[in-house]
Formats: C-alpha cells, sequence, structure tokens
C-alpha cells in the first residue's frame, strides 16, 4: 500500500500536464472573479478578517478546480490496464485492495498538490497584504476540515468512475456533476448544493470554525422554496462533523465498489 | 519447483473453453509450452501468476494450491511472472520501474533493493540505460525489464509468455539464450508458437491446442512423430497434392518442396531428416483424427 502510495504521487505529481491545466484554470478563475480574489470579499464582508477571508478563498478555489481535480484523476485507475502493468502488479503477491487504497490516496494527494499550493499561496499573499499571520493557521484549519473531506469523496469517485465508462465521458459527466450538485443554487431546480451531500459545503466554516455571516447571507440551512430542504440542517458543530462523516464514507463505499468491480470483470 | 496440473478448466465469460480439462505435470528445467494463437497458453500462464482463477481443477505449484488465498500469495513469492503483453509506466526510467515492483513483492529494505536491481539489470545488460525513462525503449530492452522484473525476488518459478514475439532475430537469440541461461535449478515454463524457440532452448515441451494437451514429452519424441513422414519432392511441375508443405526452395529449373506426409506425397520423393517443427506439423495433422477416436472409444 505504501510503495503503490508513493509511486502514484511521484508519477502523477510529475506530470506537467496537471500543473498547466491547474495554472490555466486559476488564471481563469483570478479572471472571474477579478476584485473578489483580489480583496477576498463575496459582498459578504469580513475580507480583513483572517478566518472569514480564508473562507472565502476557499469558496473560490472551490468552484473550478475541483472540476480539473477530477478530470486529471480519471485515467489513473484504468491506465494500469490500459498499458498493461496491470498483470505485473497483480501477479506480485501484494494484497489488491492495499494496492488500490495506496493508489488512490497517492494519486489523489499528487492531484491536490497544484490546488494546495494554489489555495495557501493565496493565504501567503493575504497575510503579505494583510500582515496578520493568523491566517496561516486558519487557512490550514479550513483546509484539512473544510476542503480535504470533499476531495476524498470526489477522487473516490474519479478514480473509480472511468472503470464503468471512457474516462472523457466520465470527465463531461463529472463537470455537470460539479455544476449541478455543487455550485448552482439550491433554488433553481432540486440539486445536492448546500446540502450534507455537496463535496464543496460551507458546514465546516459555518458549524465547526463559527463564522458568522450578516443575516440572510448564509449559504448552509434551509433554503426558502427550494426541494430537499431535509437534506440541508442549519449548520451546527455536529451537523460540520456529520458533512466530515458522510464525505469519507461516501469515499469507502465508492472505493469498496470499485474493488468488487475489479473482482467481478477478473476473468 | 515442479508444477502439478489436473483437470485444470476455464470457460471465460461468454463462453469460451479456453482450457478443457488440462493435465501436465512441468518438472525443474526450461519447459516449452508450445501452441499456436488461440490455444490457451496465454489463460494457462494468467492462472499460474495467480491472476485469474480457473473454473475447475486443480494446481499445484511447489505443493502450494494455487486456488486457495494462501497458496496464491505462497506461490507469487516465489514467481516470476513475464506478462504477453507486457506494459510499464513510460515516465519512469527503468531502475524506479523495478524499484516499485520490488517493492510490491515485498523486498523492503532499500540497500537490498538496490543492490539486487543493480545486478539484474548486469543481467539483462541494460545497466547504461537504466535511469533513462522506459518510453524511449525498444521492444527488446522492453521484454528484458520485463525479464529483471520477473528475477526480482529470485524466483524458483519463471513463467514467461511468448517472450520472443516481435523481436528481430538478434534479440529473440539474447533473450532465449538468457532465458535458458537462467533455467538451471530453477522451473522455466515458456510460452511461444515459433517451435524454434523450443528447439533451442528446451529438452521438454508440452503442446496444447484449442485448450486441450495434445503432446506431452521430450523434445526428441515430439520430433520423432515425424520419424518416416518428412519428404524432399523436387518439381518443375504443381506442387505435390497431400501433405503439409512446410518449405519450397527454387532449385534448378523446379522448387524443392520439404513436405510432412504418412505416405510419399510423389513418386520420386526422397525421405528426409525430421525437425521439432516437422513433428509439429505431424502433431497437428494427426489431431483431428486422433480427437474422433478418443470420442468413439468414450461412447
Ligand atoms: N479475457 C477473455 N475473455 C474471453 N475470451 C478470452 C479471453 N482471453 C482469451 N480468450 C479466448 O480464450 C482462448 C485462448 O486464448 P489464449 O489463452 O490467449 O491463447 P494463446 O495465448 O495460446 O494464444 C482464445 O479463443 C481467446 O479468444
Ligand atoms: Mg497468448
Amino acid at each position: 500500500m505504501i510503495a503503490a502510495l508513493c509511486y502514484e504521487f511521484r508519477m502523477q505529481v510529475r506530470r506537467p500536464v496537471l500543473w498547466v491545466v491547474y495554472g490555466l484554470t486559476l488564471a481563469a478563475l483570478i479572471a472571474t472573479f477579478g476584485e473578489s480574489y483580489t480583496m477576498l470579499d463575496l459582498g459578504r464582508g469580513g475580507g480583513h478578517d483572517p478566518k472569514a477571508a480564508m473562507v472565502t478563498s476557499a469558496t473560490i478555489t472551490m468552484t473550478l478546480l475541483p472540476i480539473v481535480y477530477g478530470c486529471m484523476l480519471a485515467d489513473r485507475l484504468v491506465r494500469d490496464r490500459r498499458l498493461g502493468v496491470a498483470a505485473i502488479l497483480d501477479a506480485t503477491p501484494s494484497g489488491r485492495t492495499g494496492r488500490l487504497i495506496g493508489k488512490y490516496l497517492g494519486t489523489c494527494a499528487a492531484t491536490a498538490t497544484p490546488f494546495a499550493v494554489a489555495y495557501f499561496g493565496r493565504a501567503v499573499v493575504w497575510v503579505i497584504m494583510e500582515g496578520r499571520p493568523a491566517a496561516l493557521g486558519w487557512s490550514a484549519l479550513m483546509f484539512l476540515l473544510g476542503i480535504v473531506p470533499g476531495l476524498l469523496f470526489l477522487g473516490a469517485l474519479s478514480v473509480a468512475g472511468p472503470l464503468l465508462m471512457p474516462p472523457l465521458l466520465f470527465r463531461v459527466l463529472f463537470a455537470g456533476y460539479w455544476v449541478w450538485g455543487n455550485l448552482i443554487p439550491a433554488t433553481m431546480m432540486p440539486t445536492l448544493s448546500h446540502t450534507v451531500f455537496a463535496a464543496d459545503s460551507d458546514y465546516v466554516p459555518y458549524g465547526l470554525l463559527r463564522l458568522r455571516m450578516p443575516d440572510g447571507m448564509s449559504t448552509t440551512g434551509p433554503w426558502p422554496g427550494a426541494s430537499l430542504n431535509l437534506l440541508r440542517p442549519v449548520a451546527t458543530p455536529s451537523v460540520a462533523l456529520l458533512w466530515i462523516g458522510l464525505m469519507v464514507a461516501l469515499a469507502a463505499a465508492v472505493l469498496s465498489l470499485a474493488r468488487l468491480h475489479t473482482a467481478l470483470t477478473e476473468s | 519447483m515442479r508444477i502439478q496440473i489436473s483437470g485444470l478448466s476455464k470457460t471465460y465469460k461468454g463462453g469460451v473453453h479456453a482450457l478443457a480439462g488440462l493435465d501436465l505435470d512441468v518438472p525443474t528445467g526450461m519447459y516449452g509450452l508450445l501452441g499456436s494463437n488461440g490455444a490457451g497458453k496465454t489463460t494457462l500462464m494468467r492462472i499460474l501468476a495467480g491472476i485469474l482463477k480457473p473454473t475447475s481443477g486443480t494446481v499445484r505449484v511447489g505443493g502450494h494450491d494455487i486456488t486457495t488465498p494462501d497458496g496464491r500469495l505462497a506461490v507469487q513469492r516465489t514467481l516470476g511472472y513475464l506478462p504477453q503483453d507486457l506494459g510499464v509506466y513510460p515516465d519512469l526510467t527503468a531502475r524506479r520501474f523495478l524499484d516499485y515492483i520490488a517493492l510490491l513483492k515485498g523486498l523492503d529494505s532499500r540497500p537490498t533493493r538496490r543492490r539486487r536491481i543493480g545486478e539484474l539489470l548486469e543481467v539483462v545488460a541494460l545497466t547504461e540505460h537504466a535511469d533513462r525513462r522506459l518510453k524511449g525503449f525498444s521492444g527488446g530492452m522492453l521484454r528484458r525489464v520485463g525479464v529483471a522484473q520477473a528475477l526480482l525476488a529470485d524466483p524458483r518459478l519463471l513463467v514467461v509468455d511468448e517472450p520472443t514475439t516481435g523481436l528481430d532475430p538478434e534479440e529473440r537469440i539474447r533473450l532465449r539464450t538468457l532465458l535458458s541461461q537462467l533455467a538451471g535449478d530453477r522451473t522455466v515454463l515458456l510460452s511461444t508458437h515459433i517451435v524454434d524457440d523450443v528447439a533451442q532452448t528446451s529438452r521438454s515441451v508440452a503442446v496444447l491446442a484449442k485448450g486441450r494437451l495434445v503432446f506431452q514429452g521430450k523434445v526428441g519424441e515430439l520430433t520423432a512423430l515425424a520419424g518416416r513422414r518428412v519428404w524432399n519432392v523436387t518439381t518443375s511441375g504443381p506442387p505435390p497434392a497431400s501433405g503439409r508443405i512446410v518449405s519450397a526452395l527454387p532449385d534448378g529449373a523446379g522448387t524443392r518442396y520439404r513436405v510432412v506426409a504418412p505416405e510419399p506425397p510423389a513418386p520420386h520423393a526422397q525421405p528426409a531428416e525430421p525437425t521439432l517443427e516437422d513433428g509439429y506439423l505431424a502433431l497437428m495433422e494427426e489431431l483431428p483424427l486422433k480427437r474422433g477416436q478418443s470420442r468413439e472409444s468414450i461412447a
């Protein structure tokens, strides 16, 4: 498992295309958000408060970069078979489950590396501009608790999904899922956006990090007029923990299905 | 290390009977496995490598039952496998790739790994290319990387599937010489559809056809199947109508045909010394007949 983790990390993190695609997307992000990206203020105030600014930075980063993350992961598991390496790997006395987990963790960590560089880079710039190093702590907390669980789930989905379809089709569907299930406002149509099942969620900053927003600006809790509000409880610490647990559990479930799938299609 | 196979069958999804009730005993040393494309060689090798589960039958390798999870692990610990469609990670160097596989094979100590990989790169003559990325390697070089990865754990059993296919003659000879040298106290099971590869390396051979074992014995015995069945016919007229033509060489005004046939294929046919290839062809010629007989004897 450790071997697969290290080597999958190494092979993915050194792919130039990974960094290029992230770089271009980041440029697009900065162009799209313009002033908001500079001020770290999405009209909800707090651009000068370390905690609020780091949460805003996460919100902005989470709009487009997860699509790159998912797309860059989509070929990782299936390429062993495509390249013809699978036979050699499978003939070693290493456990297949351990290898799958190692590959998943290694390749997800590698694919999240440019993501983390972008996010923490923005935090460093903010600290230099505002002179308040507390933001580094908040950004680390926000990344670990508010972003990583979502990335774990998205990573499992992206590693396993292409077992069932060509990676290209998966990427299109994944981008569609991302926009539908995470980005659009809950009132637009029935969607997973802003529910405890959304990978991009504000439950951690509002529930666990006790971020306070001006009235009516909060994205968590029931949305007036939206369907599926049952899945949008008011943000509390326990709901934030529930969200983290759900993300990890979903990731584990998807990986188990992937393992089952490879076991069944073996012959 | 001895391989004992009995009643081994593999039916793929979709109903292809790739192996049908195979019984085979493979002793230590170099062992050739001959068969045309689709005969079931790769299926057998994948089962031996623990990648594929048989539909029925038993396979024991060095006493371990490969169909149980523990047995499979035990066999995989002492197994080297060179798959037919060998693939590598193109962006890793040869040394890195070998290091990854060595880790998966349980060579946990870094100095041991480093030493072993250095030795094996020497054995397969790739030391000077060790730190180049695999995407620039030729087919022959990749095959040698494949041999090196198979040898990492100093296996008692080497399973090599069509290692010479697609190589130029020099690389082919080099590879099969290497495999012969490796045999020594190991069991090397070499599958191929190229008769010459077996002739040049093995003393014992088994022949697979359509998932069944049709011959098992010494190379000389397979050659002997063509005894008094190989003929040279020189003619300027049409080729001989009966038997199987092995070769046709221009000879003066006519053509000299080499023919495998039970009876002289032409009045002036000259008997010739059989080769392993002739024996293989003679066996293949006889097959439908033999099958028919055995079916009758069952009925
Ligand atoms: N994964 C598979 N699924 C279905 N049929 C297969 C599969 N692999 C091989 N076969 C079939 O099984 C038979 C034996 O194939 P194989 O073992 O590859 O033979 P060989 O290696 O001697 O050429 C062939 O008819 C082949 O088409
Ligand atoms: Mg084959």
